[in-house]
């Protein structure tokens, strides 16, 4: 692989291209051809990332352009061009093909699509780009989330992918997880899995507090930063939309039902309220007569927002505050044995995220470590792993398991009993991960 | 030194992390410090109750400030809510400012020459993002005289440290841009150092000698002087636990572990002096000596004298980098160039990581993390790893003896412990 001194971004005035170009442009000391619709989108991007990492030393490598104008020119000079342009093969094939035609051999090209074949978008390649293309799926924002999944095809050459890979950890300082082609890759397919799956959950108990609900169960003490439903808000409502039909459509495991769009979901993004980003969506934050910020959910039976109740749920306050005292065993032991519906949904939740991420070993990646490191630092979630550990071991957790009616992993059926599950605990301490 | 001390091991929590934001508190780090520490070492609950019952066996804390961080005192006796196991074990809270880790080192291998005890658990703590930069920057003003040199001012130690490097510069008449240039590079050495310590705070972020060297704006504002954020350590969470043992148990642990006793390294020697506590006595006390800080040269010297060592049998260092003036301070103190000279030694690579003299493999205190009462243990645990070759990623290369420098308030009070097998 060639030294990457020249990069060229597609789509550099949005969040990812920005932040992505701010980290090639920073830790890669590379110059970077900042590409986007017209000239002053571009310059909007260059401003972006240099907000994003707070360093105003990348201004002079980063240099603005147009497609139109300057993509042949930069793609040509260009050791590495990461094209980050809207996530459809509409979008992205056409600029392939002047990629394509543009680049000198040996240098990479590659994709942060989240979802998209990477076999069939290597196709506008001749031999050698084929060889040469990749995804690389970073997460947003780029500086803190430090997750690259790194996504190779058929066609790859293993040297080169090995020094992409290298380039991508120890010069970029990305956490690399090498995927297979396979839809959504590792960290959404996990991720918007258990997200797609609460929000299913969210409909069948909307008498009940649904989406705020399910939100307050699957807090802080089940090891995630931010609940489930909250991150689809995040992340915007079609952004979920087309994560989740592309696995519904391309997937049939066993959690294939877990992945169709709930019909409330759809409604929300029809009406444009797609989350955060247009002001409201699953969650809209309002003010009180006295001035106060109130943070209000969509009730999905009445169709209107209302207030975020404090559930009083005596298991939870108690998880917390095991997790508080760093009594993290202690903590889903109160899990284990809790009473009530809201257990049996978080005891739900928690087989469902073990089994489902530990059975995706061999399909999409070749170890547990790569799902773990997946999650821990693309969503901020407790690996998988450690929650087996948490849980009392493979045996403990294979009971949840079974209990809640989901499969058995393989690789969980024969883990030895009495040695950590978790292996990551030098490069990532899942602890910091579950809140109290 | 006769009566040896043995360093058994340790660990460190991983100084990224924030307890506060974790929902946790000064226990839970305190817990799992102990926990984890206690685990990589080997020593079980069965054992320390077997110790503790023929007492033999004592605790010491280091911790500077909990008091206003966590509102809690009597540090000294919370390993109890760890284990009880640690019913009845003595132990107590030693504090020194930002040499508080060391002091409760001293301590114990007080404890352990004497053969009043046979083993120490050391454990160094602070939590810190319980409050705001500012009402924290406040707090650490108590580690200076308060009254004359902290109250009412905004991040007091920045201020201190940048009189420091105004010194510097004024007494060996420097070339200013050059003598910048030096400190910009001290903080990229150290935050590249950083990126290979797994437990290092600063393991994710940017930072090049460019952007250190781009004092003011908005991205790297000046706040002491001619020192910017990058010139300084963060403000940091972390814990550290290191067991020591003197040779009556060092001997029975490394049977038990079907290892030889020389498999452990000694304190091989140790200073402690204590400065002026003003800044300004300091300078004005150092008029017309080589160094200007005489005393913290003196302890180097002490820690030499009494290992029988010097600068050249020292094969890596780690240094109290509170700021880029220190560490630059230190070069000297440490014999590895004379007085003014220190950023040849910096220009020239010779402590860089593959340098003949590499300064904090660890990323130091500003790339690693600086929990103050922390900082001196982790610091001996980084030297302990390097003497025998588990640093991992930032292993320096066939390290034999290293040295720590820990100091708490302006340079007033410090420490050097020399490690090595």
């Amino acid at each position: 692989m060639r030294e990457i001194k020249t990069v060229t971004v597609l789509g550099a005035n949005g969040t990812m291209g920005a932040g992505s170009a701010a980290i090639v442009a920073a830790f890669g000391k590379a110059k970077v051809h900042m590409l986007a619709r017209d000239v002053n989108k571009a310059k909007e991007g260059i401003e972006k990332a240099i907000s994003s990492i707070k360093t105003d030393t990348i201004r002079p490598r980063l240099i603005p352009g147009s497609y139109d104008q300057d993509l042949e020119k930069a793609v040509s000079e260009s050791d590495w061009v990461f094209e980050l342009v809207a996530e459809s093969y509409e979008v992205k094939e056409p600029i392939n093909k002047r990629i394509a035609k543009a680049r000198k051999p040996g240098t990479i090209v590659s994709t942060v699509s989240s979802g998209l074949s990477i076999a069939r978008l290597a196709d506008a390649f001749d031999e050698d780009g084929k060889k040469h293309y990749y995804g690389t799926h970073f997460f947003n924002p780029p500086y803190k989330m430090i997750l690259c999944e790194l996504v190779t095809h058929a066609g790859n050459d293993k040297k080169v992918t090995k020094k992409l890979g290298e380039y991508l950890a120890k010069t970029l300082g990305r956490a690399v997880v090498y995927t297979n082609d396979t839809p959504a890759f590792a960290g959404n397919r996990i991720g918007f899995q258990l997200i797609n799956e609460a929000a299913i959950k969210a409909e069948e108990y909307s008498d009940k507090g649904g989406i705020a609900l399910i939100d307050a169960i699957m807090s802080g003490y089940t090891g995630r930063a931010m609940a489930p439903l909250d991150t689809a808000d995040f992340v915007g409502l079609d952004v979920h939309k087309a994560i989740v039909d592309n696995l519904y459509e391309m997937t049939k495991d066993a959690a294939h039902s877990t992945f169709k769009l709930p019909g409330y979901f759809q409604k929300l993004i029809d009406k444009g309220d797609l989350g955060r980003k247009s002001g409201q969506g699953l969650y809209k934050m309002t003010k009180t007569p006295d001035g106060k910020k109130e943070k209000l959910y969509y009730d999905i039976k009445g169709d209107l927002y209302v207030p975020v109740p404090k559930f009083d749920i005596p298991f939870i306050k108690e998880a917390n505050r095991r997790i508080g005292e760093a009594d993290y065993i202690g903590a889903m032991n109160i899990v284990k044995e809790a009473k009530g519906l809201e257990a049996d949904i978080a005891r739900y939740f928690i087989a469902r995220y073990v089994s489902y991420s530990l059975s995706l070993v061999g399909e999409v990646v070749e170890t547990k470590e790569m799902t773990d490191l997946a999650m821990g630092t693309g969503f901020n979630w407790a690996p998988a792993s450690a929650f087996v550990d948490f849980l009392g071991g493979p045996k403990e957790a294979i009971s949840l398991i079974t209990k809640a009616k989901l499969p058995v992993p393989e690789i969980l059926a024969k883990a030895k009993a009495g040695k950590p599950f978790y292996q990551l605990k030098d490069i990532l301490d899942a602890r910091s991960l579950f809140k109290g | 030194m006769k009566d040896a001390v043995y360093v058994l091991g340790g660990e460190q929590t991983d100084f990224q992390r924030n307890w506060t934001k974790e929902g946790k508190t000064f226990m839970s780090l305190f817990r799992e410090a102990v926990q984890d520490g206690l685990e990589k070492v080997g020593l079980t609950p069965d054992e320390i109750k077997k110790l503790n019952k023929q007492n033999r066996i004592g605790v010491f804390v280091g911790n500077f400030d909990a008091e206003q961080y966590a509102v809690q005192g009597h540090m000294g006796a919370f390993l109890t809510e760890v284990d009880p196991c640690f019913y009845g074990v003595p132990g107590a809270r030693y504090e020194a400012a930002c040499a508080s880790g060391s002091v409760a080192l001293d301590a114990a291998q007080t404890k352990l020459r004497s053969k009043d005890y046979d083993v120490a658990i050391v454990v160094g703590m602070e939590i810190m993002k319980t409050v705001s930069s500012s009402v924290g920057g406040d707090f650490l003003g108590t580690a200076a005289y308060y009254e004359k040199e902290a109250k009412g001012v905004q991040f007091p130690f920045p201020k201190l440290f940048g009189k420091l490097a105004d010194v510097l510069l004024e007494r060996y008449k420097l070339d200013e841009k050059r003598y910048m240039g030096a400190l910009a590079e001290i903080s990229r050495i150290n935050y590249a150092n950083a990126k290979r310590n797994p437990k290092a705070q600063t393991r994710s972020w940017f930072m090049n000698k460019e952007h250190a060297n781009a004092r003011g704006g908005e991205f790297n504002m000046a706040v002491g002087g001619r020192l910017a954020i990058t010139d300084c350590s963060q403000v940091t969470d972390g814990a550290a636990l290191v067991v020591l043992a003197n040779k009556n148990y060092a001997e029975e642990f490394a049977k038990k572990k079907g290892t030889k006793l020389s498999a452990y390294p000694k304190i091989k020697g140790w200073g402690h002096r204590v400065a002026p506590i003003t800044f300004d006595a300091k300078v004005a006390e150092s008029k017309g000596d080589k160094w200007v800080l005489p005393w913290t040269r003196q302890t180097v010297k002490d820690a030499y004298d009494r290992s029988g060592l010097n600068t050249k049998d020292i094969d890596v260092f780690e240094t109290h980098d509170c700021f880029t003036s220190s560490e630059y301070a230190a070069i000297s103190a440490f014999g590895i160039t004379q007085p003014g000279k220190e950023h040849e030694a910096i220009e020239d690579g010779v402590i860089d990581f593959n340098g003949k003299k590499p300064i904090n493999p660890s990323g130091g205190l500003i790339g690693a993390g600086h929990p103050v009462g922390a900082s001196g243990v982790r610091m001996m645990l980084d030297i302990y790893k390097q003497v025998t070759g588990t640093a991992g990623d930032y292993q320096v290369e066939g390290a034999k003896n290293g040295l720590m420098l820990n100091i708490g308030g302006s340079a007033t009070t410090n420490y050097v412990f020399v490690v090595g097998k």
